[in-house]
This record gives C-alpha cells, structure tokens and sequence, in this order.
C-alpha cells in the first residue's frame, strides 16, 4: 500500500492491467477545504489528472467547516480537510475527531510542523510580519522586536486586527513562546498605545497602502498578493530579525477526520500536496514558505531557519483559544 | 375536523421555521450550566445592549429614509422619480461586506471620494467605523427593505383619498400626514422590522467596523461553543421580542378598500421639485453609484496592472455557470418560501387558527439569527435521520435553508395580499359552486400576486447573496456569485471580486426589476 501512496506522490501513474488505479479504493475523495480555490484549486486539478480520482470539493472558512465535521459526527464523509488557520485543526484535534496519519506522510515535514500526536501535518506557512508604507518609513526606521511596537514613540501608528484569528492564534504562539505574563504587558501595552484596529488582515494593509497607519502587523503573503495586482505598491513586509517571536510561523495544515470513509486516499492525495512539485508551487505562485524538508522558499523571503517557527504546539492553540479571546478581550485592544 | 388539520398544518409550517431555534436549545441542553452565569456576564449583556441600540438607530432611520424616499418617487412630481426609484432599490443586491468594504475604500483617505473632494480643499474625512460606521453603512443598504412595501402601498392606494383631502383643504403635508400616513403606517412598521431583525443578523458590517454585537461576538467565539451558544440563545429571544412585540403594539390599518381608482395624481411640489430630486440623486450616488464604482475601479486596475497573477476570469462560462446556479436555486427558494408563508398569512388575514399569530412570529424572527447558525442547524437536523441523510448537501436542502432563512420577506406581501381578498368574493364564488382548490385559483390567486411577488423578490435578491449556508450545503462544487466572491476575497484578489460583485449586482437588480418593481409600475 505504502509503495502506491508514495508512486503516486512522486508524480508517476501506476496502472494495473485492467487501467484501474491503485490505492483509490472509491476512486472518490471528499475533501473540505478551508483554503480558498485560488489557492490550492490548480493543486487539487493536477492531483484528480494525475490519479483519475475525483475529488469533491467544498470550499469555505475553516472554522466553519470544523464546525460542519463536528456536527457531521459519524455521518460525516470527509476523507480530508485542509485548513487555512491553525486554530481549527485543534478544536477537531481536541474533540478527538481526528485519525492518526500515515507515518510516512508526517515525515514529509519537520517533527515542529507536525502534530504530536500525529493528527494533522502542516503543508505550508505564513509568516507574521510589520507591513510597512514605504513613503512613509524607510527599513532602518523599523524595531528589531515586536516588543518594542509597546514604545511611545509607535503611539497609534501600528495596525492590528484583535478579533481576527490569525491574530489570535498569533497571541497563543506568543503565550507558547514567552508566557502569559508577557503576553498581557505586550497587548496591554499595544492597547495603551491606542493601536488602530482592522476586522482582518487585509483591511490592515489596505489602511497601509493609504497611509491611514504606517504600520500593521499581519500575514507576509497579503503584500505579497497585492503588489501582483498592483506593481507600484508603497508597502513592504518587514521580519523581525533573530527569532523574535513578531515573525512566527503559522502553519496551514491537512487532517483526516474519524469518519473519512477513505483514509489510505487521503493519505495519497496529503502525500500530492507534499511532493515537491506541490511545494514548489505554493511557494513560486502562492509566495508562501514550503514545509516539506528540502523544498526552499520564495527567493523574497528570508530562510525558515531565521524564523521562529518551533513547538507551535497546535494541539494546545485549539484549547488555549477561549483562553486567548478572554485575554485579548482584557487588554481593551478589542473594542 | 378541516379546521383542525388545517390548525395542525399551520403548526408544522411554524415548527419548520424554528428549526434553527430548536437546534439551539438541543445543544444548549448540555451546557445548562454554564448558560446562566454567561448570560448574565458582560460579555454577554455588552454586546447585547449594542445589538439593541444598533437595530433600533437603523430601524428608524430607515423607516424615515424609506418611507421618504417611497413617497417622493411615488407621490410627488419629482422630475426622474422612475429611475431615481429604480436605482434607489439597488443597495439591497449587494452582499453587505462587499458594500462595506467598497464604502470603506470609497471614503477612505486616499479613496475615490476625497480624490474627488481634494480639489475642493476638502482634506481628511472621517473615518467610517464602529458604531456610527455601522450605523451609517447598515442605513445605507438596508432602507429598500422599506421602501418597497411602502412603495407598493402607495402605489395601490386610490387618488381619490388624497384628492379628498385636498378638496376639504389640506396641504400637501397634512394631507401625507393625516390622510396616507394611517394607510402606509403598518408597511413602514413590517418594514422596519425586517430591517431590525436583518441588522440583529448581520456579521459583514459589524465586523468590517468593529462593533461588537451578539453576533459578531458569535462569529468571534464559534470555536468555544460555551461562548457562541449561549450568545445565539440570546439573540434569538431578542428576536423573538422584537417580533412579537411588533405584532402586538402597530395597529393594522383596515382592510384595503379592493376598489382601485385611478392612478394617483402626483403631489406638486412646486419650488421644491428640484431640490428634492437633488437630495434622492445624492442618495443613489452614496448608496449606489459610489459602490458600484469602487468595484469597477478595482476591476480596472487590475485588468490593467499587466500582472499573470491576476489574471481575471473573464471567460464567460465562469461567469454564466455562478450565475445560473445563482437564479435558479433563489428563485426556487422565493417559490418554496411563498408556498410555505401562504397558507399562515391567510389563517392570520381571517382569523382562522389560533396556532397562525404564534406560526407567524417563529417565521419573521428566524430572520434574525446569523446565517452560519442557520446552515448548522440544517447540518444537524438533515443528519438526524435516514432521509435527511439523503438531502444532506444537495440543492433542495440548500433552497429548503433559504426559505426558512428568508421566509420572513415573503410573509408580509402575503399578509397584506390576503388581507386585500375581501371575504364577499370567496363567498359568491362558493354560493356559485366552485370547489375550494378552484376558487383559490381562479378567484384569490390573480389577487394575491402583486403582493406575493414582492415578497419573493425580497427573498430571491437576499437568496442571491446569502453565503455561510451556501457553503456548507450546497452540493461540493456548486459555486453561486456569492461565493466567487467570497473565494476572490479571502484570496484578496479585488479586482475578480469587484468583477463577480457587478455581475451579482446586475442580475439580481435585473431580477427585482421583473418581479417587483415592473408589476408595481403596471398595477
């Protein structure tokens, strides 16, 4: 079995005499999906070329589709749900609504990107990043720490987005990383400055491209798409340098849930989404950082190795999340 | 015995409709517990007071702005009152983030109305958000839940109540006031309401200004369901209040004579002619044109940015597919939903079953929850047996979720059509021999129409855009335009979002043109 699932990720069409394929028992995959089709609608093409098997697919917000598993239970018949933010494979992951994965899928990617215990294995990341209007400030202007984004001197002049969840699971890591105690300084501190609040991540950058505020924190890959439809773009994503915790890796992620009616197809089409040549096209056309071990990033953005990605402990973001909420809650950076 | 099963049918339509409220204290059950104290903490109360002092502020605005704006373009002389109606209807096509997020960049420093303001040496207009944010763009997008029925009354009440008014020595304004206002009253109250329950519901607005109602705050904590339960508990009761009260307090105005006269001679305006076509043209312009040309400003720019990565999907049949999709399950919808509220509106016009008043509270108030809790109440329900099992995911679940979401719309049309069928006609028909099936066919449906169809309009333009339930019902694959632009988005490509988002705005105004506004030109 094994020896399919890795044929078919390296791209080869294994036919037996009678030009059935292998592996894909129903020849049918249900898949959930929390990334939109822009993103991974091409990948998921080449995969049903490549295989003969169709995939259904559903489009739509992660959390809501984790919502649509849980409430599905045992008739659910998701083979396999690919999510866009952390938070959701963890409610699953914590509901132990999620099958243990193939081995030889999870050692696709580094023990760090993977969970645990083996439930979910990520297949791509974005990082966190201080996205900055270029008129307005130049590099050198920019703090080495988010840490330092609590100054006086960023009084009103850093866009954030408190109820946005990749903002929330930003704050988890941060509680992985540093502690809550912390934590609360740093959102208290971002709250006293006034910061500017956004509904999400794109709103942010809007609101930097026109100088509304200088700065933002959100995920690297939002310029990156902007710019592609607007070369002139005045704004730059800047990481913060050594390992600081502002430009932290969050991880997409795939699982299989308990009553996937086709887990050994799942694990073919996980093994697809990892192969190199997915990878490569994440990173190339989609500017996000690949996971898999050997496949580099996106020349424009730094190395993995200077990021500090470690022990996100996904697991614990799930159950850590309400936690979170209250605290940002508490900061008052929420309105 | 009739009236007995007709009392239970009327039952089982209003238990369908609280389906998604069933569903909620199904899952409540579990956290008993933890209910009470959540319900009375501040993150519950907090929201909940904004949730009140929002719908209410947009409530009355909008029943000013609608009723206004109906009796301008429908009673008065104004030079373009057709089209300036016409185009005064639009805002209600667009999803609401989309007008959001197109009002936000139009008036955003740097955006489209200070590029336009800037030579005027206006410079810095004030930031649209939170609660007058909310406030102003809910206003904005939601008045022609108003000003349809209102328009509709007026347009079907008879000259010679306004002339006599005249006669006997009114002005203008006494006469709209003492003469049309106890007419149009019960409209603009159904109106209003729809507005309320729709601002209760809303998730796009709020969360794009950041105003923390009930149902942001559900959105917010959907993970936790020891947060969002309890939250949904209350919205939904808050509904239910509303709702009833509504019914409770607006006195009903007395059967509309069936007698129409000729067509009303328009109200002069004199000197205020223009100046009043000037004030409905800077509404179509804030409301309308000002949206609609943000998005086409981004589909311009990135058609022509040169860029592969942006490449819009011009093609046709990625369009026509959506759209397609798009008409036909909304249109099945407002049929469905129209067949489902007809028969409580007729019990409720006669009086005929004690179970209608209360059947036709569980239908309006389900308006308000938020969509996602919708679609997950239909999850749980279709999955809870064999059958349902089968619908689960298909269109005619899909269209089922979108008449119970959407019912509400429907109801007051077909309140108002029945009450305008008077009991004398069925009777000279029975004493005439027709069978009950034919005397509702050939006697009451050619009646009911007008106001049927402007119900299932509202239901088809809300159908149209409605996303959370789209996509988790909806058979995997089946994209409407609303979900290609939710998809362009989240990928943060405007340009096919401002692309897709014309396309809905076109089909869906082309269809209230047909099955609204065109019939209340004719009638």
């Amino acid at each position: 079995m094994l020896a399919g699932v890795l044929s078919a990720c390296g791209g080869e069409e294994t036919t037996t005499g009678d030009g059935s394929t292998p592996e894909a028992s129903s020849g049918r995959l249900v898949v959930y999906s929390g990334r939109s089709e822009e993103l991974v609608g091409p990948l998921f093409e080449r995969f049903e070329q490549e295989t003969g098997v169709d995939l259904d697919i559903r489009y739509g917000e992660s959390d809501d589709l984790a919502l649509a598993i849980e409430q599905e239970g045992d008739r659910g018949q998701v083979d396999l749900f690919v999510t866009q933010s952390p938070g959701a494979v963890g409610y699953l992951s914590a509901a132990d609504l999620l099958q243990p994965i193939d081995q030889a899928v999870l050692d696709r990617v580094r023990p760090e990107d993977r969970s645990a215990e083996g439930t979910w294995v990520g297949l791509s990341a974005r990082a966190r990043v201080l996205a900055y209007n270029t008129t307005e400030l130049t590099p050198d202007q920019l703090p080495d720490s988010v840490f330092d984004l609590t100054d006086p001197a960023w009084s009103g002049r850093v866009g954030v987005a408190p109820t946005n969840g990749s903002f929330i699971d930003f704050v988890s890591g941060m509680r992985q990383l540093v502690g809550d105690e912390r934590t609360e300084a740093w959102l208290a501190g971002m709250a006293a400055n006034a910061s500017p609040t956004y509904p999400k991540n794109s709103a942010i950058l809007e609101a930097v491209v026109r100088a509304e505020v200088p700065t933002g924190l959100v995920n690297h890959y939002y310029r990156e798409v902007a710019a592609q439809e607007d070369p002139n773009l005045p704004a730059a994503n800047h990481f913060f340098p050594n390992g600081d915790p502002g430009s932290m890796l969050l991880v997409t992620a795939a699982a299989v849930p308990t009553s996937a009616a086709d887990p050994a197809g799942a694990a073919e089409l996980m093994s697809f989404l990892l192969s190199d040549e997915s990878q490569k096209f994440l990173a190339d056309d989609e500017f996000e950082y690949p996971l898999a071990i050997g496949v580099a990033p996106p020349g424009s953005l730094p190395p993995l190795t200077d990021l500090p990605v470690t022990r996100l402990d996904l697991d614990r973001l799930g159950d850590d999340l309400t936690s979170t909420i209250d605290m940002i809650r508490a900061s008052g950076l929420q309105e | 015995m009739a009236s007995r099963l007709g009392g239970l049918g009327i039952a089982a339509i209003g238990l369908l409709f609280a389906a998604p409220l069933a569903y909620l204290v199904v899952r409540s059950v579990g956290e008993a517990g933890r209910l009470g104290e959540f319900i009375v903490a501040d993150t519950t109360l907090v929201p909940l007071v904004r949730t009140v002092v929002l719908a209410a502020a947009v409530g009355l605005t909008t029943a000013a702005l609608g009723t206004a704006v109906a009796w301008a373009t429908v009673r008065c002389d104004v030079p373009g009152r057709r089209v300036l109606r016409a185009l005064a209807v639009v805002p209600i096509v667009l999803p609401s983030f989309v007008g959001a997020t197109a009002l936000l960049a139009g008036f955003a420093r740097g955006g489209l109305v200070a590029d336009l303001l800037g030579p005027l040496g206006v410079d810095g207009l004030p930031r649209i958000s939170g609660f007058w944010g909310a406030w102003f763009v809910l206003s904005l997008f939601t008045y022609p839940l108003v000003l349809l029925p209102v328009a509709a009354r007026l347009t079907g009440l008879p000259a010679s109540l306004e002339e006599s008014g005249r006669l006997l020595g009114g002005s203008p304004w006494t006469v709209a006031r003492t003469v049309v206002w106890p007419q149009v009253r019960s409209s603009v109250a159904a109106g209003a309401l729809l507005v309320v329950l729709y601002t209760i519901s809303d998730f796009g607005v709020v969360s794009l200004m950041r105003y923390g109602t009930l149902t942001q705050q559900i959105y917010l904590a959907k993970l936790d369901p020891t947060a969002w339960l309890p939250l949904s508990l209350v919205l939904a009761a808050l509904a239910l209040i509303v709702t009833a009260g509504e019914r409770l307090t607006v006195r009903r105005e007395a059967r509309r004579p069936l007698v129409r006269g000729p067509a009303a001679s328009a109200v002069r305006l004199g000197r205020w002619r223009w100046p009043v076509a000037g004030m409905l043209a800077a509404l179509v312009a804030v409301a309308v044109v000002g949206p609609l040309a943000v998005l086409a400003s981004w589909v311009v720019r990135g058609a022509t940015s040169g860029s592969e990565a942006v490449a819009l999907r011009l093609d046709p049949t990625d369009l026509v597919g959506p759209a397609v999709s798009t008409v036909t399950t909304s249109t099945a919808a407002a049929v469905l939903a129209v067949v489902l509220v007809l028969p409580v509106a007729r019990s409720l016009a006669r009086g005929h079953q004690r179970t209608a008043p209360v059947a036709s509270v569980l239908v309006v108030a389900g308006y308000a929850l938020p969509g996602l809790v919708v679609a997950l109440a239909l999850v749980f329900w279709s999955l809870s047996s064999d059958l349902g099992a089968v619908l689960y995911q298909t269109v005619p679940l899909l269209v089922l979720a979108y008449a119970l979401h959407f019912g509400a719309q429907a109801m007051r049309g077909a309140t108002v059509a029945t009450e305008s069928v008077p009991d004398r006609l069925a009777d000279a028909a029975r004493s005439l021999g027709a069978r009950p099936w034919r005397r509702f066919r050939s006697v009451e449906l050619p009646l009911l129409m007008p106001g049927l169809l402007a119900g299932a309009g509202l239901v088809v333009v809300s159908a149209m855009k409605e996303l959370p339930a789209t996509l988790l019902l909806a058979p995997a694959g089946f994209s409407t335009l609303a979900t290609s632009i939710w998809s362009a988005y989240e990928f943060g490509s405007y340009a096919q979002m401002g692309l897709d988002a014309l396309v809905l705005a076109a089909v869906s105004g082309v269809m209230t043109w047909l099955v609204v506004l065109r019939r209340a030109e004719s009638t």
